[in-house]
């Protein structure tokens, strides 16, 4: 299935805005986007909405990844797409340029909590974005039992108005 | 050597974002046809045009691309469109929809960019709060002739809603009153005055947008640009409120409002293995909401 991820720029530059502030024992910050979806023919339109970002007091301490989600971040998470029925797409950045990928841990990782998003919310999709200062790669799940696609495309809606491929 | 040589200071690929680009044109009298002519000139390779009806006899004065003969042949303004697209851009991706553009989202919400030459305040919102939805720039045009007792003054405007920035009623283009009046007007006899002239500086502006979207000739480009067009003085100016709505955070379209209010992935699934178990065709919440608005008046 063809995904195409719609974002505006104003709203893509606040994440990499936030996800650039540092903190105090993780290496790197991470947040959620909310969106809404749509289908576009056989494929799917993803759109997002709001970012919120981890509180500092939701990482935990783990020195062998960038940052590690305590509990309460993943628990907020949850009741979020629960309460507004939402997809949600957990957010990270390597910074660079051009269209990054996951690492090995990032995938492992994204494996093991983003199907639990289906249990709060199944009428959603659910994944994981990775940014980069200049694009964004993607996975998403359209099912908590079936094996996730990789985000096609991405649209950066605004002036100028910029797309790219990435599967 | 491309025919589009000379516009190459858009930039090295600017052939390539120019063709790979889809863009709705909703309405295709005076306004949209000259959208439809420059938008091939400028080598867009997608497009989405939208128009429930035929060309007539009044239409010629101002309808690009509209002949004699096709009045004799009552041609829908969409195969004018075509014809138009096609003689510049043989293989352009064309959908053209003869009907509302309420029945034509499916299509329209795979557009970079939609044009809106509509008529009526209503009907512009409506398109602009399906932008919004889906997250694609909308440029409204528009002209109008009023009557001054001594003469008649010209004017109009090319806007530019993109999501996230200021709407048509952030700047007051689109108010409750303008509503009002207009339901209170509705049914009366007679178009309302267009003319080429106006409409063709209209369009031009408004593909100036899109490139300015599309292939951006200047660094940091507005997302919110409001042009008012003055044909008695000759002038086309920005609009006060490009100054004034700079740090404004359009309250009119929520960003949680985006995508279908109902969307099921589940059922989208199902359709697209064609289960036997699924529902049939669903139609859109939109259309639906379109086909229960019509029924109720």
């Amino acid at each position: 299935m063809k995904v195409c991820f719609k974002i505006t720029i104003g709203l893509l530059m606040s994440i990499r805005t936030d996800l650039r502030r540092s903190h105090y024992f993780a290496h790197e910050r991470v947040g959620f986007i909310s969106a809404g979806l749509s289908a576009c023919g056989d494929g799917l339109l993803v759109l997002a909405r709001k970012y919120r970002p981890l509180r500092d007091d939701e990482y935990l301490l783990d020195t062998s990844v960038g940052a590690m989600m305590g509990p309460d971040a993943i628990r907020r998470a949850l009741q979020w797409a629960m309460q507004d029925g939402v997809a949600l797409f957990h957010v990270h950045t390597h910074g660079g340029r051009g269209i990054p990928s996951f690492s090995g841990i990032d995938l492992r990782e994204n494996a093991k909590f983003v199907p639990d998003f289906f249990k709060v919310a199944p009428q959603c999709a659910h994944g994981a974005i990775v940014l980069s200062d200049t694009a964004a790669h993607g996975q998403i799940w359209l099912d908590r039992s079936q094996p996730h696609h990789v985000i096609s495309s991405f649209v950066q809606v605004g002036v100028p108005l910029s797309k790219w491929s990435t599967a | 050597m491309s025919r589009l040589d000379r516009q190459s200071f858009l930039g090295s690929d600017s052939d390539a974002v120019l063709e790979a680009a889809t863009i709705g044109i909703v309405g295709l009298g005076g306004g949209g046809s000259h959208v439809v002519q420059q938008a091939a000139h400028v080598g867009i390779g997608g497009f989405v045009t939208v128009d429930p009806q035929t060309i007539e006899d009044t239409n010629t004065n101002r309808l690009v691309g509209g002949k004699r003969a096709d009045v004799a042949a009552e041609r829908p303004k969409t195969d004018i469109a075509e014809r138009l697209i096609r003689d510049l851009q043989p293989n352009a991706r064309v959908l053209s929809i003869r009907d509302s553009w309420h029945a034509a989202t499916d299509q329209l919400k795979t557009a970079d960019v939609i044009v809106g030459a509509l008529d009526s305040f209503k009907e512009r919102e409506q398109l602009e709060r399906f932008a919004r939805r889906y997250l694609i720039p909308y440029i409204d045009i528009g002209m109008d002739v009023h009557d001054l007792g001594k003469g008649f003054l010209v004017s109009g405007q090319a806007i530019l809603s993109t999501p996230g920035e200021p709407c048509l009623r952030c700047c007051g283009f689109i108010t409750d009153d303008r509503l009002k009046r207009e339901a209170a007007r509705y049914g009366a006899a007679g178009g309302r005055p267009q003319v080429v002239w106006s409409n063709g500086v209209l369009a031009s502006a408004a593909i100036g947008l899109i490139a300015q979207i599309l292939t951006p000739w200047y660094q940091h480009p507005p997302a919110f640009v409001y042009l008012e067009y003055d044909g008695n003085k000759g002038t086309v100016s920005r609009s006060a409120h490009m100054e004034t709505l700079t740090e404004c955070d359009c309250p009119h379209h929520p960003s949680n409002e985006t995508g279908d209010p109902m969307f099921d992935i589940r059922e989208h699934k199902m359709r697209r293995r064609g289960d036997a178990s699924a529902p049939g065709r669903l139609t859109s919440w939109w259309r639906t909401f379109w086909q229960f608005m019509r029924s109720s008046h």
